[in-house]
């Protein structure tokens, strides 16, 4: 369409400007750079200290049987991840949190898609749905696990004794292997799906309204602008929440940490808690590394994929 | 975006400790001249600055632990003590684990006496000079053989046993009467048999008109596991996790407690669904007739004014034995040990160890037999009732990975809380359990 590129949108500008400054004039080039430098470098410093460097670190980590008491170090080459391989307990706690992103990332975006569309139609009190939408993402997780600690509670949780007056048998929320994970999904798209409406919502406040009276002039009905102008023209914001939402998916810890501690059975065990267990409470750093890294590597492969499904710029 | 606090992809994780670590080591290299210095000079008294004591008392615990505190620190030999109080659970071993790595640990610490093969191996605890502490009045005499040995490690001793912690149950003498469960004393007789334990569990129920055996397990770590592990020693056998080698369990027997514990708790003489915090609830509110818990839960057990009994774990197979661990004192090893507040350390375990009494209020039965020993321990109801449990306690299997708060105790639980909920088998749970056992068993010793 060739109404995207000259488009004011915001998620447009970033790209623009940059194209923007190749063209200036080169004799302002060297001074530009110089200052430039000045104002990177203290972030640059930081980052090579607290990132680059741990980074590397952990790197080399992997390759050792590094531990996190006394005893010597010494060079293993890929023992460790040999190791991890043939762990089936890496495996089945990435299984856990593969499972926990396929079943986050589809309601997460389409719930906020859902509730940023009823928003922006215009109901009364906008800002009353905005702030309720949006407030349980301040929560900080200690708050949000504690309140769905109850609800799920066995015996005297909301949830049990709403399913009691309905006449129906309670549920293990957090107890039972095929639920336990569903109750944690659940808890998190009420926690978080309120950042991607945000970027829904605002995505549609800046579609041009030209584009509609248009489409009204052509005779077009709400569900035909709906369908053929709002989902396409919101194709790159779906593509942004999409991969931020996959990416903090596969992040998952702290609120099965504190709720399940990935029980019951290890059914909610996610990786980055096998890790921890190995690393701090097995005081084996080398293998924690290792099975870091080879996560790490999973999520590149995963974004670039990514990258390539929702390309940047629309053909 | 929603897990932004909960830290970084995995890569970073394991590099910013790394870099803790170097961090760590540059600043010791800068404090490194100045430690010198200190040591150099001679008039540095013992009492020049405080012993440095880590515990993980907190609650209940942690105020009786104070009042202890307040009686060694207070009169003529007192110590100056600067107490830090740490959470319990898996990363107060990983923060000793690394204070003693460091070389810099506290003079003294807490430490589960399960966990000790994780520490004294490795070279992160120094031992206790027994002659120092006999100067101070207490010696291997003085403790039950079955939490001694447990204290050694190569002909050293490397823990000082504050007190003995078991599992045991606490009932409602008047329900139990009715079920006609308490012998001539008004203690609770002999049970004997899993038949005759299921049938009080109905006994029980019927006397208090709902639930009879009380036990919370769902979502916990450890719950299952102290109730397994009395029961299996009790069957005669052990569950051995040699170094290198393969576990050697009786798997029948395995199998038999946890089909015991699945009949026991089969959802009709008593909910089997409950947590720790909602089967403590349902005691406390007068919903059960008896509950299995670690003695620990004493004082919120005599808030709730109900008629109060407690026994050591009763015998239900062939020969008694109940899980319990012990809080005891260790020497983190120290880079340079300053003799004289070594020696202050030996003098503050041996003090707190007679101050001990106190600290049965609580509910653990002190170490220190001579606290015992005394009278005014006789009158402790109902902690007089269980105290015999120390002889007969059993702890954990020894090996680094095992011990209160560890992960293998956690995937020891697992498996049993699933079978009581119903959603395995109590062959297949043992199953798990025995390879769990085994995959920790390959894994190459950390503090080796």
């Amino acid at each position: 369409m060739s109404t995207t590129s000259s488009r004011p949108d915001a998620t447009d500008s970033p790209v623009e400007s940059k194209a923007g400054q190749h063209p200036a004039p080169p004799t302002a080039r060297p001074r530009t750079k110089q200052t430039g430098w000045l104002f990177v470098v203290p972030f640059a410093v930081a980052f090579a200290l607290f990132m680059i460097w741990p980074i590397v670190q952990g790197l080399w980590m992997s390759f050792t049987d590094e531990s996190l008491t006394l005893s010597s170090t010494e060079f293993v080459g890929f023992d460790n991840f040999a190791e991890a391989f043939g762990d089936p307990d890496v495996w089945s706690s990435l299984g856990n949190t593969l499972f926990f992103t396929v079943i986050t990332v589809v309601p997460l975006v389409l719930v906020a898609l859902g509730m940023a569309l009823l928003v922006h139609t215009g109901l009364a009190g906008q800002w009353v749905w905005r702030l309720s939408f949006f407030a349980p993402f301040l929560l900080p997780v200690s708050v949000v696990t504690i309140i769905w600690q109850w609800l799920y509670q066995p015996d005297l949780g909301m949830a049990n004794q709403a399913l009691e007056k309905l006449g129906l048998e309670p549920v293990g929320w957090l107890s039972d292997e095929q639920v336990a994970m569903w109750s944690i999904a659940a808890l998190t798209v009420w926690w978080t799906v309120g950042f991607n409406f945000l970027l829904y919502l605002a995505a549609l406040q800046s579609l041009p309204d030209q584009l509609y009276e248009a489409a009204a002039l052509d005779g077009a009905g709400a569900w035909r602008r709906l369908f053929s102008i709002t989902l396409p023209q919101l194709k790159r914001t779906t593509g942004l929440v999409a991969m931020l939402q996959i990416l903090a998916s596969l992040k998952v810890f702290d609120q099965i940490y504190i709720l399940t501690k990935g029980g019951p059975n290890n059914s909610t065990r996610p990786i980055l808690e096998y890790i921890y267990d190995v690393g701090f409470t097995g005081y084996r750093l080398g293998y924690a590394s290792a099975i870091s890294y080879l996560f790490f590597a999973l999520i590149i492969v995963i974004s670039i994929a990514q990258l390539r499904i929702f390309p940047r710029q629309e053909g | 975006m929603s897990f932004d606090h909960s830290g970084h992809g995995g890569g970073f994780r394991m590099g910013r400790r790394g870099l803790l670590r170097w961090g760590l080591a540059g600043a010791g290299a800068v404090a490194a001249p100045s430690l010198l210095a200190g040591c150099a000079s001679p008039a540095s008294p013992s009492g020049s600055s405080s012993l440095r004591v880590w515990d993980l008392f907190s609650g209940g615990d942690g105020v009786l632990m104070d009042e202890m505190l307040e009686t060694v620190t207070s009169g003529p030999d007192s110590f100056s003590i600067d107490r830090t109080i740490l959470e319990w659970g898996p990363s107060y071993y990983t923060k000793l684990a690394m204070a003693a790595a460091g070389g810099r640990a506290p003079e003294v610490a807490v430490l589960h006496l399960s966990r000790l093969a994780g520490y004294a191996p490795g070279g992160l605890l120094d031992p206790f000079d027994l002659d120092v502490l006999a100067e101070f009045g207490v010696g291997e005499e003085h403790f039950a053989p079955a939490i001694w040995e447990r204290a050694k490690w190569e002909g050293g001793v490397y823990a000082i046993p504050l007190d003995t912690h078991p599992f045991i149950v606490f009932y409602d003498k008047e329900l139990a009467d009715q079920a006609g469960l308490l012998d001539s004393d008004g203690e609770l007789a002999p049970i004997g048999s899993p038949d005759r334990m299921l049938a009080a569990s109905d006994a029980l129920a019927s006397a208090q008109g709902a639930a009879g055996v009380l036990f919370g397990h769902v979502g916990d770590q450890s719950q299952c596991w102290r109730l397994f592990n009395g029961l299996y020693a009790q069957t005669g056998s052990e569950w051995v996790l040699p170094e290198g080698g393969e576990p050697q369990v009786d798997r029948d027997a395995a199998v038999r407690v946890i089909t015991f514990m699945t009949e026991l708790f089969d959802g009709d003489r008593n909910p089997n669904h409950l947590d720790y915090n909602g089967a403590m609830a349902a005691f406390q509110g007068s919903r059960g007739a008896m509950i299995f818990s670690g003695e620990w839960e004493l004082p919120n057990m005599t808030v709730t004014g109900r008629p109060l009994g407690a026994a050591p774990f009763p015998t239900i197979f062939d020969q008694p034995a109940v899980h319990a661990d012990s809080h005891s004192y260790v020497l983190p090893r120290q880079e340079r040990v300053d003799e004289a507040r070594r020696r202050e350390a030996h003098r503050f375990v041996a003090t707190m160890l007679k101050a001990s009494y106190t600290w049965a209020s609580a509910g653990h039965i002190p170490a220190y037999q001579p606290v015992i020993a005394d009278e005014r321990y006789a009158d402790l109801d109902p902690q007089a009732s269980y105290a015999g449990a120390s002889e007969i306690a059993v702890l954990d299997p020894a090996n680094w990975f095992t011990g209160s708060g560890s992960n293998f105790q956690n995937q020891m639980t697992q498996p049993m809380t699933s079978a009581l909920l119903g959603n395995t088998s109590p062959e297949r749970a043992v199953e798990q359990m025995v390879s769990a056992s085994a995959s920790m068993l390959d894994q190459p010793n950390p503090v080796a």
